[in-house]
């Protein structure tokens, strides 16, 4: 069946689609406001301003990151023009030499997925540690961003309202629903997946395994002060479970370790 | 039967895909995989951004954007257009290369593009991330041009 290609605004072209493609996807037919195409990506290269990357990216308030990855997945920008882009107009600095680095994780992500095909979609290693938690499917409020954590229904909103979510609410996301709920990864990378812009199949599952160390050294793991000071304190200040003790992050890394894996922090590091 | 067209897919949809700068008056097009997609059944978001990527990309060209069977749409439209090649950007994925491989055995020609690379690596990688940067920094940092020409600010 042939689309059409010759509506105008944005609107009537959402309009279209949605009946068009009917039968192929889930949820409302409401567009992103990111922008596909060229010419939104180019705008978006020459927005972003490098300078404090290496102090602010993992930053989800003031998200000093390039929100380039959609175009970057689906080929609109290379990795190759997006670093000579930066490298050209700022230099190098520990800011863009960062910034590079993570660049390099995508090709790093892509050469694995040459290698290994789909079976980037079992766990490459055996964990190292798993959680305690008993095994449950995706709980109904992880879908409906209403587990009650601010942290994470705040992340899991943006996810379903715009497509994009910050890194390292994407870590906190995918090690609660791991280590905390007991869902397995392939579900959560499921979830991601359906709704990323930039979903890609060997970026996702990858790092949902990197968080949960069947392909990495150990499991991440954070705790409450990690959300305070990447949050610039504003979920928690928000947020009701943080205020009534019942926060299930409020806890030293310690006290963490041994409550979801049943181990000493120094033995889920491999120290010991 | 001696025509070219350029088969356009997610992870290479941009009027800058090397598989369209290599054939600038050739007929294009993209599908949305439809057994895929049903089987997915992804956000509408992601669907629409790869629509705007597509009709971007095809933009002032002979193209097409279909629903359907990724293999057949692509056979149909080289048999609208008498081509016997279709042209085409490399890519990782295990489906990619299996449409490929379909294609070529219905008797076309697949001739296979590559983006400009930003490290030259082949082959297995380290199973670190850390192994591996240590083994390309160098090259990873050295930028290979200028960028892109961006657009001025007025333009929005
Ligand atoms: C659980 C989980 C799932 C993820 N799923 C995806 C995914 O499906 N697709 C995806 O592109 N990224 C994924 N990432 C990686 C990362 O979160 C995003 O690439 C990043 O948040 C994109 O935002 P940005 O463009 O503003 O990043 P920036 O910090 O501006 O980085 C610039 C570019 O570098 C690349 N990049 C940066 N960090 C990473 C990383 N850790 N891994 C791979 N590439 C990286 C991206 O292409 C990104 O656009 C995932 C991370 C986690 C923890």
């Amino acid at each position: 069946m042939q689309l059409r290609t010759d509506l105008q605004t944005r609107e009537e072209q959402a309009a279209y689609l949605a009946e068009a493609l009917a039968g192929l996807f889930e949820g409302a037919a409401q567009p992103s406001p990111i922008r596909g195409g060229r010419r939104a990506a180019l705008r978006r290269l020459r927005a972003f301003n490098v300078q404090h990357y290496a102090r602010t990216r993992n930053d989800v308030v003031q998200r000093g990151v390039s929100l380039l990855s959609p175009y970057i997945r689906h080929g609109v920008l290379t990795l190759a023009e997006v670093r000579d882009s930066i490298l050209s107009r700022f230099g190098h600095t520990p800011d863009t030499e960062k910034f590079v680095n993570e660049l390099a994780w995508r090709a790093f992500w892509q050469l694995v997925y040459a290698h290994l095909g789909d079976r980037i979609h079992q766990d490459i290693e055996p964990a190292k540690y798993r959680t305690r938690v008993p095994r449950r499917l995706l709980p109904p409020e992880v879908m409906s961003a209403t587990t009650g954590l601010v942290c994470i229904d705040e992340s899991l909103r943006e996810l379903y309202t715009t497509g994009y979510m910050h890194n390292h609410a994407r870590m906190w996301v995918a090690a609660y629903l791991q280590h905390w709920l007991g869902v397995d990864w392939r579900e959560g990378a499921d979830l991601f997946y359906r709704h990323l812009l930039d979903g890609d199949p060997a970026s996702n599952s990858l790092s949902w395994q990197w968080v949960g160390s069947t392909f990495s050294h150990k499991p991440y793991i954070f705790n409450r002060q990690n959300v305070e000071r990447f949050s610039a304190g504003t979920y928690c200040a928000r947020c009701p479970l943080a205020h009534n003790g019942s926060c299930p992050f409020d806890d030293s890394y310690e006290n963490l370790a041994w409550r979801l894996f049943g181990v000493s922090l120094a033995e889920l590091e491999g120290r010991r | 039967m001696n025509g070219v067209i350029v088969w356009l897919h997610g992870d290479s949809l941009s009027p800058t895909d090397p598989a369209l700068l290599a054939n600038p008056g050739a007929p294009a097009i993209f599908i949305f995989d439809e057994p895929f997609l049903a089987a997915a059944q992804l956000s509408f978001k992601r669907l629409f951004f790869l629509y705007e990527c597509a009709l971007e990309a095809i933009a002032g060209r002979n193209g097409s954007i279909r629903r359907g069977v990724v293999v057949d749409e692509v056979r149909a439209f080289a048999a609208e257009h008498q081509a016997s090649t279709v042209h085409v950007t490399d890519s990782v994925a295990p489906r990619f290369q299996q449409y490929v491989a379909e294609l070529q055995t219905t008797g076309l020609q697949v001739v296979i593009h590559h983006p400009p690379t930003f490290v030259s690596w082949r082959g297995e990688p380290p199973r670190r991330f850390s192994a591996f940067w240590r083994r390309v920094a160098e090259e990873a940092l050295r930028p290979g041009s200028t960028g892109p020409e961006l657009p001025s600010e007025e333009v929005e």
